[in-house]
């Protein structure tokens, strides 16, 4: 990693955004007190002690792929942690309670965690981040195996722990979550900060452009349409074309240079810009992302 | 049972899993009784069931340990043990104490069988109680070690077992040893106590003395919790 500094406030919320392989786990696992930052300086609270309990007690961690007592129910897992995390027995029932209620397992708190979907697990892992009213959450790709109500139940919830004060570091390859999310947006790409600022501030870049997406029904090549006048960038891939062009350019025009691919154009949609494209003109790569 | 149901210590999950798994339970308690049984009821010299039943000890922790360890490194567990806020050498020694404990649950009827064995031999049960406890806790303090240099469970195996072995033997419990050597090497070693025990307990003539055997015991036991703080921190702190 190399370029990156970050400074969060209580209530503050960052969005690490970038593709796989940027580097956005390794951000985290460094601010969640797992690994030492090579090469660098890490405080938190204060502290520059990442193994201090103190430190660790004030942060909540969901990392990718969170791992649970297996042979244990649901809720004796996030019982350990609470306890383990200071929460007196009155307190954890209670906040358990809240959380649990807010993750909707209902009867599955007390079946084995091995019976757990992929989206139960996730559910179960952010309950156990939240227990203690953790200063700082640290997030790796929350919404994973989160259908959309729980990315919505998920958001709020971010938005109610920043409100209590909490700072939030969220990592994710999914630009709407991010933009959901408000706060500031690091973009990271080879490990090296590319991009910052809040959503408003990076799409301000595109001006007025607009996203042209064509999708055709068997594979085509069609870069050249990336270096046509008006198109300020693209990617390609053999079933669809996603071009970012200036605001006075007629996609029906994108439509005459497609040569003979035309008969296989299935679809033209038009959007408004996202971080995806933000990200796309800065470093001329696409995230591959949950779009 | 209330803090099993609600578990809030790493003792307590892990009796816990012990406890609540009935098939695993059953295989972890016969399997040393398996190897006891036959020995101590057949005619068998004391001096191969003494050996047999220290190897049986002597292996079952560090191999136990080790895979399970391996695993939840594998399993990103480990890291979420670091992420606890306790420091993590302390969560580390908690972890293999907790381990250490449940082998000896598990070896408990054997040491019971042990003890019942032979009327008049009681001056050896401190000595076999320590021995066995020192045994499995540095036994589980290796298969932690061996967790960290090891990628899957079956390399923890080849890191146990290439010490563990040749330590037996210098232990003396294939052969005694006579020269003063072999000896001073033999009594750094805590199977040898173990063994020496286990003969003990058997009415089997014994190189030492109850009280040698049961303090050495002793002073293995408080060395071996020192060395479940050092590997702990390792073990805890250790990327798979």
């Amino acid at each position: 990693m190399s370029g990156i500094d970050l400074e969060l406030g209580a209530g503050e919320l960052v969005a690490v955004v970038g593709p796989n392989g940027s580097g956005k786990t390794t951000l985290l696992r460094m601010l969640a007190t797992v690994d030492a930052a090579a090469g660098g300086t890490a405080r938190w609270f204060g502290s520059s002690d990442r193994r201090s309990p103190r430190v660790r007690r004030r942060i909540g961690t969901v990392l990718d792929g969170t791992p649970h007592f297996e042979e244990m129910t649901g809720y004796q897992n996030v019982w350990f942690f609470a306890r383990r995390f200071g929460l007196s027995e009155t307190e954890a029932r209670t906040r358990l309670n809240v959380l649990l209620s807010w993750a909707d397992l209902g009867a599955a708190v007390h079946r084995r965690v091995r019976e757990y979907s992929l989206g139960m697990r996730q559910r179960l892992a952010l309950v156990e981040a939240l227990a203690h009213a953790p200063g700082l959450l640290v997030l790796d790709e929350p919404t994973l195996g989160l259908d959309w109500t729980g990315s919505l139940g998920l958001v709020e919830t971010i938005e109610r722990q920043r409100k209590a004060g909490a700072a939030v570091v969220v990592a994710t390859n999914d630009v709407h979550l991010a933009e959901r999310l408000g706060g500031r947006i690091l973009f990271l790409d080879g490990g090296r900060r590319v991009g910052e600022g809040t959503v408003s501030e990076l799409l301000s870049g595109l001006g007025q452009s607009q996203r042209v997406e064509l999708t055709f029904r068997s594979p085509v090549s069609l870069e050249h349409l990336i270096a046509l006048p008006g198109v300020c960038g693209g990617e390609s891939s053999p079933l669809s074309v996603r071009l970012l062009v200036d605001p006075g350019v007629d996609p029906a025009r994108l439509l005459g240079e497609l040569d003979g691919a035309h008969r296989l154009l299935t679809g033209l949609e038009i959007h408004r810009p996202d971080l995806g494209d933000a990200f796309l003109q800065i470093t001329g790569r696409p995230i591959e992302a949950v779009r | 049972m209330r803090p099993l149901a609600l578990p809030a210590g790493l003792w307590q999950r892990e009796l816990s899993e012990f406890l609540h798994r009935p098939r695993s339970l059953a295989i972890k308690m016969l399997f040393p009784l398996a190897v006891a049984v036959p020995l101590l009821h057949s005619s068998a010299p004391a001096f191969y069931a003494a050996l047999a039943l220290t190897m049986v000890l002597a292996t079952m922790a560090p191999l136990g340990a080790g895979a399970v360890l391996a695993r939840e490194r594998t399993s990103g567990l480990l890291v979420r043990y670091r992420l606890l806020p306790c420091r993590p050498l302390l969560v580390g020694m908690e972890r293999l104490l907790a381990s250490a404990g449940i082998d000896l649950i598990q070896v408990t009827p054997v040491l019971i069988l042990l003890m019942l064995d032979h009327a008049g031999t009681e001056a050896w049960w401190p000595a076999l109680w320590l021995g066995a406890a020192a045994t499995l806790l540095v036994g589980n303090v290796l298969g932690a070690l061996a967790s960290t240099l090891s990628r899957s469970p079956g390399e923890v195996m080849l890191f146990v077992l290439l010490p563990t072995l040749p330590a037996l033997y210098l232990a003396g419990i294939f052969t005694p040893f006579q020269d003063p050597v072999h000896l001073v090497i033999e009594r750094l070693l805590p199977f040898s106590y173990l063994h020496a025990a286990i003969l003990g307990s058997l009415a089997a003539p014994s190189q030492m003395t109850t009280s040698t055997a049961a303090l050495s015991a002793l002073g293995y036991l408080a060395a071996a919790v020192v060395m479940s703080l050092l590997v702990g921190g390792r073990l805890i702190e250790a990327d798979a």
